[in-house]
């Protein structure tokens, strides 16, 4: 099977790498992250709603650092999968899309979407500074919407082409 | 030297131990649901088994809650060896068949193909070692010794060879 170009490997391997190490930022550095959300928490007492009730405050940190924790997580999981779906998806492209503007198109969109986790990791950061609310809202229409829409519609091209009829290769290849 | 449009693939025995890994993951999915009661059984009667491992008291209202706790443990250990077992087979084949393409040196490929298929395989097996230790070093305890024997080192020499492969195809665009 024909590969695909070099910066399109080049990012799937990195965001292959990056979800890895962020597997292992949640196990083993848990307890520093867990401190760090914390002390930013702390330092945005207002955006938090903390009131200086220690029982409430505490309840407000234990779920803020909770949602740092998922979005590290699904960072993870997803950067991933989104490596391997680019790797395997663009590897497709390389080999059954003739022409040379369409598959330019959809190794852009294909790479563009294996991008989509990094709105998990705005998410995890954001949910910090602006509170959970604001956090979720910029992290889906900035980063996890227009990300994860490109993949989306770059695996519908590559379906498509997959679909219709193609004619057989004239001998030599393209 | 021109460079190669077409994936070359790995070593067979890299991509049988991918597939095996694959094929242990899907059975370990399969028994997880067919086998649930059994499995549960088994870690409960080993808990129980030793009780100061797990601080069991004697008395039903505290142990049944340590030991569901424990028992929760011990199933998402399995589950996340299924998971990580499924997602590294394919983790290895992908990032050994761009080894295999694009580095030419000797040394460098076999190196990266060691390090990403050794630790991409080793790794997941740390959450089915996590699980059976479980029932007779207690929670805690068992996930120290997986973390120092297995994922520590498996999960690392994959980060190594990952970013290793990652720099190496960089330097290799940046050349172009």
């Amino acid at each position: 099977m024909r590969r695909p170009p070099l910066v399109v490997i080049f990012v799937a391997i990195l965001v292959i790498a990056f979800g890895e190490l962020g597997g292992a930022v949640l196990s083993q550095l848990r307890p520093a992250t867990t401190r760090w959300a914390a002390a930013r928490i702390a330092a945005n007492p207002q955006v938090h709603g903390l009131t200086g009730s220690p029982e409430y405050d505490d309840t407000v940190r234990e779920q803020t650092v909770f949602a740092t924790e998922a979005g590290l997580s699904f960072f993870h999981t997803h950067a991933e999968g989104t490596g391997l779906v680019l790797f395997f998806a663009a590897t497709l492209v390389a080999s059954v899309v003739r022409p040379r503007a369409l598959r330019g198109v959809l190794y852009a969109l294909l790479t563009v979407g294996a991008l989509f986790p990094l709105g998990y990791l705005v998410y995890a950061f954001a949910v910090l500074q602006l509170g959970r609310e604001t956090g979720i809202e910029i992290a889906e229409t900035w980063v996890l919407t227009p990300l994860g829409a490109s993949a989306i519609v770059g695996l519908i091209g590559l379906a498509v082409v997959l679909a219709r009829r193609e004619p057989a290769a004239a001998p030599g290849g393209r | 030297m021109a460079p190669i449009d077409t994936w070359r693939l790995p070593p067979r025995g890299v991509l049988l131990a991918a597939v095996l890994l694959l094929v242990v993951a899907e059975v370990g999915g399969a028994s997880m649901s067919r086998y649930k009661l059994e499995l549960a059984r088994w870690a409960r009667t080993g808990m129980l088994a030793h009780p100061d491992v797990h601080g069991l008291v004697g008395v039903r209202d505290v142990d049944e809650r340590t030991l569901d706790e424990a028992l929760f443990r011990f199933d998402a250990g399995l589950r996340l060896f299924h998971m990580h077992a499924e997602g590294m087979a394919l983790v290895v084949i992908a990032s050994t068949t761009v080894v295999t393409t694009l580095a030419r040196s000797t040394l460098p490929r076999r190196a990266l193909i060691f390090l990403l298929t050794v630790g991409g395989v080793g790794y997941p097996l740390g959450y089915l070692i996590w699980s059976a230790l479980i029932p007779a070093y207690g929670v805690e305890r068992s996930k120290a010794i997986a973390e120092w024997l297995v994922w520590i080192p498996f999960g690392g020499a994959t980060i190594l060879g990952l970013l290793w492969l990652a720099g190496l195809t960089g330097a290799l665009l940046a050349r172009r």
